[in-house]
């Protein structure tokens, strides 16, 4: 009698494509069939599918009514800095009018998130890959963007921008995982184990 | 219209998590065939949404990010527009849903919608936004009330993605244009030079031979970093590609070649190096955040909408010719959505 593959699922936005990413993941996790999307569209559509796991931020967990077991930490800490990043000034919250940032959420929901870290209300651009952030910023879509900073680093790498960047007071929590059925300890035990390498692209060094 | 046969099928289309009511009406007078599916939030009160589009994969991707987006608002509807009944089946869609919205789907969708305006030039057209349609900056000016997003990826994005494949500063982009599009190329010059991007145009004529082609590639590769090849019909004749554009990106000195079709990147051709295509999906998230400003502006086009270009897109590289001739990055292939060797 073959046993089916547990399942995990992953909803993360990361410097790499996606595919790039699901191939380090399912080589580090033999066994475990591993599903990784970028828009919260796909991630909602594969949940119906019943993975054992889902490995995503924790607001996102907590907006579909999932609670986290597994949480990632860096330094200790189980949340990391968001920044606010302008071209050719430092960004100011309370005086942009438009920032861009990651989807988690829909529209509604990423409006809310990006208030919360900002503390203030400006117009939200949606991308749902951190590589599309730059093109806003070089064809002055927006006044800002709003990312964590950890990708800063690439960002100055991709571009010529004279790019200035403002850390937030408010963190964001860093990527959780949850089971879902009776398979997923497993899956959040193998999650536990992951090359160091691969934990930093999630912008995690343990998982706890 | 003349009702021969109704047919109702209930089916779950991507991007919507709500049952969908697809009908398909025949007029045998006209012999024309009606074909719509009824999806998103279809108790909304705040809208209806009418998407017209052919039926192609890279179309139901933009349906994919357009329907995740406003599926949870608004009321869809999702108009198959073959191109030769595209206006008739557009007004029948009009008239049955009266929508908020519209959104339309290639050249030929906005050309019959065009013809529609011009026919009914008492009628009230909602606000459109219209994707996939080539060179777009200057459609928009013959249709009341639209805007849209730009279908050609900008330079400034197609240079910065292939600065992540490829070790070397591309800083000096070649173009061999014909002279009808040298607007479209100064002003993709003009917001490339926010990376340091400068761009060298060689034009040739309208009706551009082979050996007039080589001898533009010969002269800018001499000084130029890459080559920016653009989707002009006119320059990409099977036989200016096996004549013109495959030996003269095959003669040295060998600068690699960007593309916006994923066609044009081949191993086995060794045209493009490289394709930067628009990520349909993303497009059709971006089309849906045009929407939502038109319907927070009450459904009205607000006077500061201009034709957007796509944030999105997705690249393939043709590895073989890539290594063959160039010196990739470490982590180049992780940047890629596609890899072809």
């Amino acid at each position: 009698m073959s046993t089916e593959a547990q399942k995990l699922l992953v909803f993360l936005h990361v410097a790499v494509k996606q595919r790039a990413f699901q191939g380090e993941l399912q080589s580090a996790l033999p066994g475990i069939d591993v599903t990784a999307v970028g828009r919260i569209g796909d991630f909602d559509r594969s949940l119906q599918d019943h993975p054992d796991a889902v490995l995503t931020l924790p607001l996102v967990l907590a907006a579909r009514g999932i609670g986290a077991t597994l949480h990632g930490r860096r330094q200790g800490a189980q949340d990391e800095v968001y920044a606010l990043v302008g071209a050719d000034s430092m960004p100011d919250p309370a005086k942009i009018q438009s920032v861009g940032a990651l989807d988690l959420l829909g529209r509604d929901g990423t409006d809310s998130f990006v208030n919360r870290v900002l503390g203030a209300r400006p117009k939200v651009e949606r991308v749902t890959k951190v590589e599309d952030l730059l093109p806003l910023l070089q064809m002055q879509r927006v006044d800002a963007i709003l990312l964590a900073a950890r990708f800063v680093t690439e960002l100055k790498k991709a571009s010529r921008l004279s790019l200035f960047q403002r850390d937030l007071a408010t963190k964001v929590e860093l990527p959780a995982a949850a089971t879902l059925s009776a398979g997923g300890p497993q899956i959040l035990g193998a999650l536990s184990r992951l090359p160091a390498q691969l934990s930093a692209a999630m912008g995690v060094d343990e998982w706890r | 219209m003349a009702l021969t046969r109704r047919e109702f099928l209930y089916a779950l289309p991507a991007g919507a998590s709500l049952v969908a009511c697809a009908t398909t009406t025949r007029d045998a007078a006209r012999a024309t065939t009606y074909r719509e599916s009824v999806t998103g939030n279809t108790a909304s009160k705040e809208g209806t949404v009418l998407v017209c589009m052919p039926d192609t994969s890279q179309t139901r991707q933009v349906w994919t990010g357009l329907s995740d987006d406003l599926g949870k608002h608004y009321r869809l509807v999702a108009l198959h527009a073959d191109a030769r009944e595209s206006g008739a089946a557009i007004a029948e869609g009009m008239r049955r849903h009266r929508p908020s919205g519209i959104v339309l789907m290639n050249n030929p969708t906005v050309a019959a919608y065009r013809a529609l305006q011009k026919s009914s030039p008492q009628t009230v057209f909602p606000p459109a936004v219209i994707v996939m349609t080539s060179f777009l900056d200057g459609h928009s000016q013959h249709l009341l009330a639209a805007t849209g997003i730009s279908y050609e990826v900008p330079l400034i994005t197609v240079v910065t993605n292939l600065r992540k494949l490829i070790v070397g500063p591309i800083e000096r982009v070649g173009v061999v244009l014909r002279p009808a599009l040298s607007g479209f190329v100064q002003r993709q010059a003009a917001l490339a030079r926010r990376e340091q991007i400068t761009v060298f145009e060689e034009q040739v004529d309208p009706r551009p031979n082979a050996s007039d082609l080589k001898r533009a590639l010969r002269k800018l590769k001499q000084h130029v970093d890459a080559l920016w090849i653009l989707n002009d019909d006119r320059m990409l004749t099977p036989q200016l590609i096996m004549e013109g554009w495959i030996p003269g990106l095959n003669e040295r000195p060998w600068s690699p070649a960007i593309v916006g079709a994923a066609s044009l990147v081949s191993p086995g051709q060794s045209f493009g190096t490289f394709a930067v295509l628009p990520d349909h999906t993303a497009l059709g998230s971006q089309a849906a955040n045009l929407l939502f400003d038109i319907a927070d502006n009450g459904w009205v086009l607000p006077q500061d909408s201009v034709i957007q270009p796509p944030l999105s897109t997705t690249t393939t590289v043709d590895l073989v010719q890539a290594k063959e001739r160039f010196e990739l990055r470490a982590d180049a292939l992780q940047k890629v959505d596609r890899v072809l060797e």
